[in-house]
C-alpha cells in the first residue's frame, strides 16, 4: 500500500465533513453498508472522484467461525472491493456468529492452534475470491478465554504468517487490552510484525468502572495518542486512520482530533 | 324527446371536455409565464432561511430558524408546549432568528410564531427581498394565477346545470357525471397548488439539494458536526421532517409538522397540508400587511 497519511471512517451522519476535509486521501467505509451495483451514496462517490482511496471494512464475514464463511458474503465482500477500486479490502480477527445463532458483535477468539486453522482456513477462502489484498484487525477483548495456548502476538504472527495477509492494528485495542490486564502496550508493539502493517485504526474510548471501553464514541485520548507516537518511532505506518461510530462531536473536535493524529505520526495534517 | 337545452349530449361532452382542457392548459401557460422569475437570479449566496421560504413559505422559514437555533442551544421547549429560551442568543443571526428568540422569552407556541408582530415583519422583510429578486413568486401573481379557477367553477356549475336538466328530462348523464367530477379535481388542484419559488429559484434550488444530501434524514447527519447553519439549511432542504431527524423530542413537543420541501419536485405539493391547517388559525391575518401573502389561504 501506497502512503496515504491520516484519514478517516467514513460514515453517512458525517459525510459532509468528510467531504470538506481537503487533504483526505483515504477513508474506509463499512462494506456491508455498501450496494455493490447500485450507485454508491453521494458523498462517497465524491471521494473517489476526486482520487481518494476507499477501502471496504467488513464486520459481518465472520472469520473466526469453525464453519466456513458464506460465500454470499465473500462475493457482494468482493464486489464491493470492485465496486471501489480499492487496493486493499479489511476484516476482523473474530467470529459474529456461532451455529447458526448471530451475536450482533465481534466476539474475540480463544488463542488456540485449532482456532488459528479455523482463521486460515476462511482467510484463504476469501483471499480465493478477492481482486486483492485483506488485511486483518485484532479486536478488543475485556477478558481472555481459560485455554489460550499462544500470547496474542504469537497468536497473530502465526495467523499472518500462514495466510499472507497483512496487518490492520488497531492501536486504541492495543491499548485497551494492555491497560484493561495491566500489561504495557508497548511490548505487543515489539512483539508484532509491524512491517506487515497495511494501515492503522485510532479510535476514542472512555474509562468505565476501572475498565477502558473502546467505545468509537469518544475523543482519542492522550495515552492513545502516545501509543500512536511509539508505534511510529518504531515504524511509520502507510496510513492512520479516526474511527469515529456515533455521538459525532462539532465539526471542530472531529478535526482537532484528525489533526492530533497527524501530529503524533508525522503526517501531514488534512484538516 | 328533445335534446336538453337543445344540444345534443355527444356535442355537449365534446364541448364540455373541450372547455376543460382549454382552461387547464391556458392556465398551466399562464402559470408558466407568471412563474418564470428572473433567470440570472441565483441561489447559491442564500441563507437558509431565505432557500426555507422557497421551499415551503412562511412555516418552513420558522422551522428553518428553530432548526439552527436549537442546534446553537438557544431553544427549547417548556410546559404546555411552549418555547423557550435555553441559552444565549448566538452572534450573527437573522432577524427572524432573533424575532424567535424573543417571541420564545415570552413563551409563545410554535404555531403562533407566525402571528407575533416581530417574526411576521422578519418574514415579510425576507419575503421581500426574494420577491425583488425573481426568486419568489409574489401573493399578485399568485392571485393572477388562481383567477382560472374561477373558469374551472363555472364550468362545474355548468355541467350541475346540465345533469339536473338532463335528469329532468329523463336522458342519460353518466358521461357528464364523469367529466364534471374531473372538472372539480383540477379546479380544486388549480385553487390548491402553492408555491413559493419561481422557476429560476427551483432550478437552483435543486441544484443546492443535491449538493447538501449529506443533510437529508436519510442520512440521519449528525447536525452537532454540522452545526446551526447545517441544521438550518437541513430543515431548509428537506422540510419538518428534518427537525426530527436531528431533535425528535424537541421538534414533536413543539409540535413541528413533518411538511415536505417542495424545491426538487415540480412545485405543486406541500400547498395541500400547509393550506388546510394555516388558513384555520384565522387570526393570522391580524398582523395585517402579512394576510393574503404567504399564508396560502386561497390568494
Amino acid at each position: 500500500m501506497a502512503e496515504y497519511g491520516v484519514g478517516i471512517g467514513w460514515r453517512p451522519e458525517i459525510a459532509g465533513f468528510v467531504e470538506s476535509l481537503p487533504g483526505l486521501r483515504f477513508a474506509e467505509v463499512v462494506a456491508e453498508s455498501v450496494h455493490a451495483h447500485d450507485e454508491l451514496p453521494t458523498g462517497l462517490q465524491a471521494l473517489l472522484d476526486r482520487g481518494a482511496t476507499v477501502i471496504p471494512h467488513g464486520v459481518r464475514l465472520s472469520l473466526g467461525s469453525t464453519e466456513p464463511v458464506d460465500p454470499a458474503r465473500v462475493d457482494h465482500f468482493a464486489a464491493v472491493a470492485a465496486r471501489l477500486n480499492a487496493p486493499l479490502v479489511s476484516e476482523h480477527i473474530a467470529f459474529v456468529r456461532a451455529g447458526g445463532v448471530e451475536a450482533g458483535h465481534l466476539l474475540p477468539l480463544p488463542r488456540t492452534r485449532e482456532a488459528v486453522d479455523a482463521v486460515v482456513a476462511n482467510v484463504r477462502r476469501v483471499q480465493a475470491a478477492l481482486p486483492v489484498p485483506i488485511a486483518l484487525e485484532p479486536i478488543a477483548a475485556l477478558f481472555d478465554w481459560p485455554d489460550d495456548e499462544l500470547t496474542e502476538a504469537q497468536f497473530l504472527t502465526e495467523i499472518l504468517d500462514r495466510s499472507g495477509a497483512r496487518l490492520l492494528l488497531d492501536v486504541a485495542n492495543v491499548y485497551a487490552n494492555a491497560r484493561n490486564r495491566g500489561a504495557d502496550p508497548e511490548a505487543l508493539l515489539d512483539d508484532l510484525p509491524l512491517d506487515r502493517i497495511a494501515y492503522v485504526h485510532v479510535a476514542g474510548g472512555a474509562e468505565h468502572q476501572g475498565l477502558y471501553h473502546d467505545t468509537h464514541t469518544d475523543a482519542v485520548p492522550q495515552p492513545v495518542l502516545d501509543l500512536v507516537a511509539a508505534l511510529c518511532a518504531r515504524h511509520v505506518p502507510p496510513a492512520l486512520m479516526l474511527e469515529r461510530d456515533g455521538d459525532y462531536p462539532p465539526a471542530p473536535a472531529l478535526a482537532a482530533d484528525l489533526d492530533a493524529i497527524a501530529k503524533a505520526s508525522g503526517y501531514p495534517p488534512i484538516t | 324527446m328533445d335534446d336538453t337545452w337543445g344540444i345534443s349530449g355527444p356535442t355537449f361532452l365534446t364541448y364540455f371536455i373541450g372547455a376543460t382542457i382549454a382552461i387547464v392548459i391556458i392556465a398551466a401557460v399562464h402559470r408558466k409565464t407568471l412563474f418564470r422569475g428572473d433567470r440570472s437570479a441565483r441561489v447559491d449566496n442564500l441563507g437558509p432561511q431565505q432557500v426555507a421560504y422557497l421551499n415551503g413559505g412562511d412555516r418552513l422559514a420558522i422551522y428553518s430558524s428553530m432548526g439552527g437555533l436549537r442546534a446553537a442551544n438557544a431553544l427549547g421547549t417548556g410546559p404546555g408546549r411552549t418555547l423557550i429560551r435555553t441559552g444565549p442568543l448566538p452572534s450573527g443571526v437573522t432577524p427572524l432568528d432573533s424575532a424567535i428568540y424573543n417571541a420564545a422569552g415570552n413563551g409563545v407556541r410554535t404555531r403562533d410564531l407566525p402571528n407575533d408582530q416581530w417574526v411576521a415583519s422578519a418574514i415579510e422583510q425576507l419575503r421581500d427581498h426574494l420577491e425583488r429578486s425573481g426568486l419568489a413568486v409574489s401573493a399578485g401573481k399568485m392571485r393572477e394565477a388562481r383567477l382560472w379557477v374561477l373558469g374551472g367553477l363555472a364550468l362545474v356549475l355548468i355541467g350541475i346545470a346540465r345533469i339536473v336538466a338532463g335528469l329532468g328530462n329523463d336522458r342519460p348523464v353518466g358521461f357528464l357525471v364523469v367529466a364534471t367530477i374531473a372538472a372539480f379535481v383540477l379546479t380544486l388542484t388549480m385553487l390548491r397548488t402553492r408555491r413559493w419559488a419561481t422557476d429560476a429559484a427551483h432550478r437552483g434550488m435543486r441544484d443546492l439539494r443535491s449538493r447538501h444530501t449529506h443533510l437529508a434524514p436519510v442520512n440521519s447527519p449528525s447536525y452537532a458536526t454540522y452545526g446551526a447553519t447545517g441544521a438550518a439549511m437541513g430543515v431548509a432542504l428537506y422540510g419538518g421532517a428534518a427537525l426530527y431527524s436531528m431533535d425528535p423530542a424537541f421538534a414533536a413537543e413543539a409540535e413541528v409538522q413533518r411538511i415536505a420541501a417542495t424545491g426538487g419536485s415540480a412545485g405543486s405539493s406541500g400547498g395541500t397540508d400547509s393550506s388546510s391547517s394555516s388558513c384555520s388559525s384565522g387570526s393570522s391575518c391580524s398582523g395585517g400587511s402579512s394576510c393574503g401573502g404567504g399564508g396560502g389561504c386561497g390568494g
